[in-house]
């Protein structure tokens, strides 16, 4: 249906294109766009951002738009809602219900935004006026397209949005302010105000990235819920392959600027035709199975939009590229008639069946040294034992007095072998990030004991002690840009750790020249500086520098959440390769809970500043016994859309409590799935005991009474509509 | 500090070249280009470079100087002898005024500099100790935002030091002055800049990798803020040499016979109306000083802010061709 005409269209040349699109547009497509192009300008000259994009979308429909950063997905939305600054330049033809928006001015665009064309964008922390109430916000969005509307009217419709979009209390929760909601409320709120004025067409532009998996889970079903019930048509912009494999019906894959593949989703995911889709497939880690093999890193940079490329853009980093390649740029064709299936790429027919992995160059699995060894044979690295962090809470102007405590770290013990990686999962605010700055810090005062190496913070915290430690024990930062000093040359970043020991000069040089090849950088690079490299680039660089020291135990702080898929399996790849070659250990925090089971050995799942499960990474994703970690492993979308649709699914409800407010018992009572389906006689057990991680024969680990119980039935969400 | 030169050369020759043909741009011209798009802000750089000449080679295109009197020209308006006229006692303008924007911008310069240096010390100082320091500090520089400058200028430079007075210029008085009343906003200012630059990772990152707390500052925090500096170095520039003006024309900064902008100023007002050239010549050049350097801190601002819109327009270097510039200007303008 859809990009069967987008097939069609792209079959002719772009200036018969462009005149069909105003006769030939199917009638009943809400959005249509032809041949989209938008430029701007840079220091390097004029980017062309945005290549003849064409696509049509359905009442009802959803459209998934994915790409890597850079590849001009979002400029795609914002140039269909004229939000692109006027210094761009922006071409083709783009159709609402038939009309042109195009060309229209800012005013008259305004009456199409947030009524029949509306928006759902990536930051709801800031995309939300803090000093209004959340009411006055929906209730602004009624009132600009409906000025005849009663007060009384748009207030009822303002409570009848908020309860569909799933807020708890909607008619008390209108006088809220923005910073009294959660992140996942306020993206609630921000879909509530898209849906406002039931609009035919709804831009999701990366929804949920800025969430938890838990809160994703729930915002991706009121997206569903809100679609279902105004028809409208969605168009939703990601880079998570997951995300869009549960939801979408289309799926149009973009890459510098230009879509090179088009089709359902079912072709795109089980039948890709384009080897850069098939990379982007082989490069996410799955979190249902346990993967024996290596992820399919995609070489090179996407390519500089500021010249014109005269051959295929995927090109230089295509394992296939032939002479042929590189000559003209290869248009979407189709490649199975009638299915509406496109790619652009002349061996499309050839691609029919090939597996990924033949394709690209994939690194064998590395071995460890010490993987052979049982792991109580292998010496510890790193033990915490009842490690504490409690903030007191003060209120008053003049005289604090303590009105409670934040246990963000409340009695944690683990230990770490070598040559083994160890993760922290959890939503933000279980305390992650507290017990990596709790072991950075190795301090005497500190509650609880941390032994690293052998020297335990108890003992010996002087200045000596702590350079030593130091030397164990280096950190990489989730944050590849902020971590790099803007001013240092790559030079001075590496040689900083050694200089401060003090090494001679030559050393230094000697080992940066090493460092640079082991992180798999060209050595010339060493006099640039860090804005001249890209994300993953850096991510590199802030390795090369974590080991320059040669430590033991590395701290990985969300290594990769700031890259792109195909750059993201290379730095996974390489933390692997080191981790074997090295014989490292690693301490990883991070979200992404497909990235922790491909490189972890073990894992440790935190809620509200306790460990609930802890044991091998196979055991605890295959068989979850805590609620917990079952709800975590369920909300996780898979790249996979026959097992999307047909998943079990279990919607946590509400927020993670404040610490604050921690209740007596079990700490996750309040959200809990199985408790909620208990008889009260035994939820009683729950709401007054504190259940223990319970050693068991096994290495896993657990803290609940009631492990594997039955869930609540209004907590399972399955979807059967497709 | 400094490593590059222990690099080969022919990682240097290849330093260009990134990405394949994507030329890299090397920062500082970057902020030359951006600083160049900006029109006002090179009108502005050149009127100030043209007046600072102007007032140190002004006088050799004139016979006169500031203490010759004229007995046979007293008041009169510009002339041939005279360009721009003479004043009340006689002595050529054109020599006053060359001598006036002298002092002007010596003393705007020197204030200028200096009280950003003591403000990037004492702010740095303040944000990096913390706790008790910070607090003593910050209340030494509220003390002083707090005392009434005007009167200490007035004491200074008139009655109360006398003995000084005798030994000092009067100019360089004013400068010691001004520079007491004025780093303290910029003080605060890299203060809280420094504090939001240790949260970084960065900063972060060498705590953790156990590199001592002077280092840090030197290497990680003072070259952080530089851009800021430029910046608040024209602004003060600009604050010293208007104070000068202000101090002067009521009559207690730069005393006769010494002569600044301010000080032709405020001794010809009073008579606008007849004598208007003793009163506007020097003021066009306050203006034109003044002016000036407003204008560069505006380009400034453009050339070291990354997220602001100096980023040129679509048209001008496009390579798309002339069809499109056409459309693409209309929807700018």
């Amino acid at each position: 249906m859809t990009s069967n005409t987008t097939a069609r269209d792209t079959a002719q040349g772009t200036a018969e294109r462009l005149h069909a699109a105003g006769l030939h547009a199917p009638t009943d497509a809400v959005l249509s766009v032809r041949d989209l192009n938008v430029r701007f300008n840079t220091e390097n000259g004029v980017v062309h951002a945005v290549r003849g994009v064409d696509f049509d979308v359905m009442p009802g429909k959803t459209l998934g738009i994915v790409g890597e950063s850079g590849s001009g997905k979002s400029v795609t939305s914002m140039a269909i809602m004229g939000l692109l600054p006027p210094t761009a330049e922006i071409t083709g033809s783009v159709r609402l219900q038939g009309k042109e928006l195009l060309g229209l001015s800012d005013k008259a665009m305004c009456r199409h935004r947030g009524s029949d064309l509306a928006m759902v964008f990536q930051d709801p922390l800031s995309s939300l006026t803090p000093v209004y109430t959340v009411g006055t916000q929906i209730i602004e969005a009624l009132t600009v397209h409906n000025p005849t509307m009663s007060k009384q009217a748009k207030e009822a419709r303002a409570v009848e949005l908020l309860g569909l979009v799933g807020i708890p209390s909607p008619k008390d929760r209108l006088k809220a302010f923005p910073h009294e909601f959660s992140g996942g409320m306020r993206q609630r709120v921000m879909i509530a105000i898209a849906i406002a004025n039931n609009p035919r067409v709804l831009i999701a532009d990366e929804p949920t990235t800025a969430l938890d998996v838990t809160i994703q889970a729930q915002v991706l079903e009121v997206l569903h819920a809100a679609q279902e019930e105004t028809g409208a048509a969605v168009v939703m912009i990601t880079h998570d392959l997951g995300v869009v494999a549960g939801m979408a019906d289309d799926i149009m894959v973009m890459y510098a600027g230009r879509p090179v593949e088009t089709g359902s989703v079912d072709d795109i995911y089980y039948s890709p035709r384009m080897p850069y889709t098939m990379g982007l497939l082989g490069a996410v880690p799955r979190v249902d199975v346990a993967e024996k093999s290596s992820l399919v890193p995609i070489d090179g940079i996407p390519p500089n939009l500021t010249q014109p490329p005269t051959g295929c853009s995927f090109a230089p980093r295509c394992p296939l590229a032939t002479e042929a390649c590189l000559d003209g740029e290869p248009d979407l064709r189709a490649v199975a008639p009638g299915t509406g299936h496109s790619a652009a790429c002349i061996k499309s027919e050839a691609l029919a069946d090939v597996d990924v992995h033949t394709v690209f160059a994939v690194p064998a699995v590395p071995v460890s040294r010490f993987d052979s060894l049982p792991r109580h044979e292998r010496k510890t690295v790193l033990e915490l034992r009842d490690v504490r962090k409690h903030f007191p809470l003060m209120k008053g102007a003049l005289i604090k007095r303590r009105i409670g405590t934040v246990k963000a770290v409340d009695g944690l013990s683990f230990d770490i072998r070598e040559g083994e990686c160890f993760s922290i999962v959890g939503e933000s605010g279980c305390g992650k990030t507290t017990t990596l700055l709790e072991i950075m810090e190795f301090h005497k005062d500190q509650d609880g004991e941390v032994v690293i190496g052998g020297l335990s913070n108890k003992q010996a915290a002087d200045a000596r002690a702590k350079s030593a430690m130091r030397k164990e024990l280096q950190m990489v930062f989730q944050d590849p840009t902020g971590a790099l000093d803007p001013r240092f040359t790559v030079y001075e970043v590496l040689a900083e750790p050694m200089e401060n020991l003090g090494m001679p000069k030559a050393a230094i040089r000697k080992r940066i020249m090493e460092l640079m090849e082991l992180v798999g950088l060209q050595a010339d690079h060493v006099n640039r500086f860090p804005n001249q490299f890209s994300g993953g680039q850096r991510q590199r660089i802030g390795i090369a520098r974590a080991l320059a020291v040669n430590p033991r135990l590395v701290v990985l702080d969300e290594p990769v959440s700031a890259l792109d898929v195909s750059v993201q399996a290379g730095v996974i790849n390489l933390l692997d390769k080191l981790r074997a070659e090295l014989g490292l250990s690693y301490l990883m925090v991070a979200h992404d809970l497909s990235v922790v089971r491909h490189i972890s050995n073990r894992v440790a799942v935190m809620y509200l500043g306790k460990i609930v499960e802890i044991g091998d990474v196979d055991a605890v994703f295959d068989n979850p016994r805590h609620p917990y970690t079952r709800a975590l492993l369920s909300a996780i979308p898979v790249p996979d859309p026959e097992l999307e649709r047909t998943r079990e699914r279990i919607i946590l409800q509400g927020d993670l409590p404040s610490p604050l407010e921690a209740p007596a018992g079990c700490n996750f009572a309040t959200r809990c799935p199985v408790f909620a389906a208990l008889p009260p006689a035994k939820q009683e057990k729950c709401l007054t005991l504190e259940p223990a991680l319970e050693a068991s024969a096994t290495d896993q680990q657990f803290a609940c009474f009631y492990p594997d119980g039955e869930l609540d039935a209004d907590m399972l969400v399955v979807h059967e509509n497709h | 500090m400094t490593n590059l030169n222990t690099i080969d050369p022919a990682a240097v020759l290849d330093e260009g070249k990134f990405g394949g043909d994507d030329v890299v741009i090397g920062k500082s011209r970057i902020i030359l280009r951006r600083f160049l798009r900006n029109r006002t802000a090179v009108a502005g750089l050149a009127i100030f470079l043209a007046l600072t000449l102007f007032s140190f080679i002004g006088g050799f295109f004139s016979s006169w100087d500031k203490e010759t009197i004229d007995p046979f020209n007293i008041g009169m308006p510009p002339s041939a002898e005279h360009l721009l006229g003479t004043s009340q006692a006689g002595i050529d303008l054109y020599a006053l005024t060359v001598e006036g924007t002298r002092v002007s911008i010596l003393i705007g310069v020197v204030v200028g500099l200096v009280s950003v240096l003591i403000a990037a010390v004492y702010g740095c100082t303040m944000a990096f100790f913390g706790r008790k320091v910070d607090k003593v500090m910050l209340f030494i520089l509220e003390a002083l935002i707090m005392m009434p400058a005007l009167l200490v200028v007035a004491v200074a430079t008139s009655g109360g030091a006398n003995g000084l007075k005798n030994t000092v210029p009067s100019w360089l008085l004013l400068i010691v002055v001004l520079l007491v009343f004025s780093w303290m906003g910029t003080a605060r200012l890299i203060r809280s800049l420094s504090l939001s630059l240790m949260q970084r990772d960065f900063v972060k990152a060498s705590q953790y990798m156990g590199i001592p707390p002077h280092r840090i500052v030197w290497r990680h925090l003072v070259p952080n803020i530089g851009s800021l500096l430029v910046l608040e170095v024209t602004r003060g520039v600009t604050g010293a040499i208007l104070a000068e003006v202000a101090f002067s024309f009521i009559g207690i900064g730069i005393k006769v016979p010494d002569v600044s902008l301010g000080v032709l100023i405020g001794q010809s007002t009073s008579q606008v109306s007849t004598f208007p050239w003793m009163f506007w010549a020097p003021l066009i050049v306050m203006f034109l000083l003044t002016g000036s350097l407003a204008m560069m801190n505006d380009g400034l601002r453009d050339a070291f802010d990354p997220s602001s819109s100096s980023v040129g327009r679509t048209k001008r270097n496009s390579a798309t061709g002339k069809k499109q510039s056409g459309k693409t200007q209309k929807k700018i303008k």
